[in-house]
């Protein structure tokens, strides 16, 4: 339990990858990597694709990142409607992987296009609520 | 591998169906695939019935539409792909009734979406894509196709103005169909001053939820032979996945790697290629959907999709002839309906029946069907 307060609005509440949330505590982005193999995931994976193994060691992520594509959202879901319009974003972080987050209202909307440098940095949501954005 | 044939096909009205439960849609397109297929409803040994059940106040839908068809005790369930059900279900038919354990069989797509409030459907809506990593920040069904729509502006020079040109073809030739919930033409100035939905999608970028059906009668080669005098072929089916989280695809998202794979196959089986085809049904789920399709498919070079729409290369009398029924974006999407009802046109117009919308001498119809935000994408060739 307890990983619903991932995100602005949490759906699943129970999960074997739930050290995330102590990572964001510390203002820290962390990945999951298999112990046998050496891959690393992120989103974070409790287990690894290509060998099968469940022994994963987490590691902290720079944040460095290039963005890929983003919108702008004015039509959300009942739960974000009032947070509208909020921007969301698709970027490759330095390791090759990629993440899905929202990016900072701080950021100029203008400046936004494929392959801008952005940072993903943890946020804080309403209540105790964490998650990360680019910004 | 035996020939299966499609040897009736049905469709409802689609839209807002106040007048209509689930079960009644279904009984509606079904009933007229049977009087189109001329025969009658013990010839059906086993239906299956495909809808995005999580719409359906009904739970295992397959249980009350088989019912209320008069199609018990033969076997009866459900499929689901999301928006890609019925072409899915179709694929499931066809194995069935290769293998032996069928003859006949009825595909089934029914969706009742407008009993769900606007706030339910965006609920829903809201979790389309991977619960865990992505819902979480707002996401919707249109923020995922808008980012595809972003990344081909950025790479193409794609614009606004051309993606609305999707929008006005498709409510043009959906003005000509009794069965469209958009039955007036649209300019792209109306287009292009619609309110943002999710930037760069605007309100008439997108399609819209509605209820309805359609339904596919298939049989084996003998008895498709036996029971119809035109039997429509089922030539090549193709059906690949994606990754459902945005984060785990790879490349710049100016395309759907999920089309292109199950176009391969579908070539592939069907012995064509995209020059090859005469008339075809996209998934235009969203303006710029229809124009990664054109290019998925193998009907324009990457990042020229947009041409063949400038030069009116997918109207009557272009190259090659897309949505000619007006696509999702006209007829409206009941979800688990979207890919049977794009077969029922198809099939229309093998048969040289489609009226006002008919491609001249087609033979060879090529059907899209994209599922969600792009996990499934089902590809179906028929052959007159």
């Amino acid at each position: 339990m307890g990983f619903e307060k991932f995100g602005r609005f949490g759906y699943v509440s129970q999960t074997k990858i739930n050290p995330l949330l102590s990572y964001l505590e510390k203002g820290q982005i962390a990945a999951t990597k298999c112990k046998k193999c050496g891959r690393t995931y992120f989103p974070p994976r409790a287990d690894c694709l290509d060998c099968r193994h469940s022994a994963i060691e987490w590691v902290v992520l720079d944040g460095k990142s290039n963005l890929i594509t983003f919108t702008n959202v004015f039509f959300a879901p009942p739960v974000f409607q009032p947070e509208t319009p909020y921007l969301l974003g698709l970027a490759e972080l330095t390791n090759g992987l990629r993440v899905f987050a929202p990016i900072s209202p701080a950021v100029d909307k203008e400046q936004l296009k494929p392959g801008l440098e952005l940072s993903l940095k943890v946020a804080k949501g309403s209540g105790d609520n964490l998650y990360y954005w680019l910004e | 591998m035996g020939r299966i044939g499609i040897i009736g096909v049905g469709h409802t009205k689609f839209g807002k169906r106040n007048d209509a439960s689930l079960r009644e849609l279904a009984f509606e397109a079904y009933s007229s695939a049977l009087d189109d297929a001329d025969i009658v409803s013990s010839r059906i040994d086993g239906s299956v019935v495909c809808s995005a059940t999580h719409y359906d106040k009904q739970r295992s839908p397959a249980g009350v539409v088989a019912e209320y068809l008069g199609l018990n005790p033969q076997p009866t369930f459900n499929v689901e792909a999301a928006c890609a059900s019925s072409a899915v279900g179709l694929r499931t038919a066809w194995a069935l009734i290769t293998s032996g354990l069928h003859d006949v069989m009825a595909v089934v797509g029914v969706q009742k979406m407008t009993e769900l409030s606007s706030e339910e459907i965006q609920e829903l809506m809201g979790r389309a894509g991977d619960v865990m990593w992505e819902s979480p920040f707002g996401t919707t069904m249109p923020a995922y196709y808008a980012m595809y729509a972003t990344a081909h502006m950025a790479k193409y020079g794609t614009t606004e103005e051309q993606m609305a040109l999707v929008t006005v073809k498709n409510r043009k030739y959906g003005s000509k169909n009794p069965n469209a919930m958009f039955q007036k033409p649209i300019t792209a100035d109306e287009v292009l001053k619609s309110r943002p939905v999710s930037a760069p999608l605007k309100l008439f970028d997108c399609c819209a939820n509605a209820d309805g059906a359609a339904c596919l009668i298939i049989a084996n080669a003998e008895k498709a032979k036996k029971l119809t005098d035109r039997p429509v072929w089922i030539a090549g089916l193709g059906l690949a996945s994606s990754p459902m989280s945005l984060a785990g695809r790879k490349g710049p998202l100016t395309s759907f790697d999920v089309t292109k794979n199950a176009a391969k196959a579908a070539y592939q089986m069907a012995g064509v290629g995209p020059n090859d085809v005469d008339v075809a049904e996209v998934h235009d789920s969203f303006s710029i959907t229809e124009i990664l399709n054109y290019e998925d498919l193998g009907f324009a070079k990457p990042g020229s999709g947009t041409r063949l729409l400038e030069k009116g290369e997918t109207e009557l009398g272009g190259k090659i002839p897309v949505n000619t029924d007006g696509g999702l974006i006209a007829k409206g999407h009941p979800v688990g309906a979207t890919g049977a009802s794009q077969l029922f046109a198809l099939t229309k117009q093998l048969r040289n029946e489609a009226g006002s919308a008919q491609v001249d001498g087609a033979k060879i119809g090529l059907a899209q069907n994209i599922g969600g935000i792009g996990m499934y994408s089902a590809v179906t060739i028929l052959k007159a």
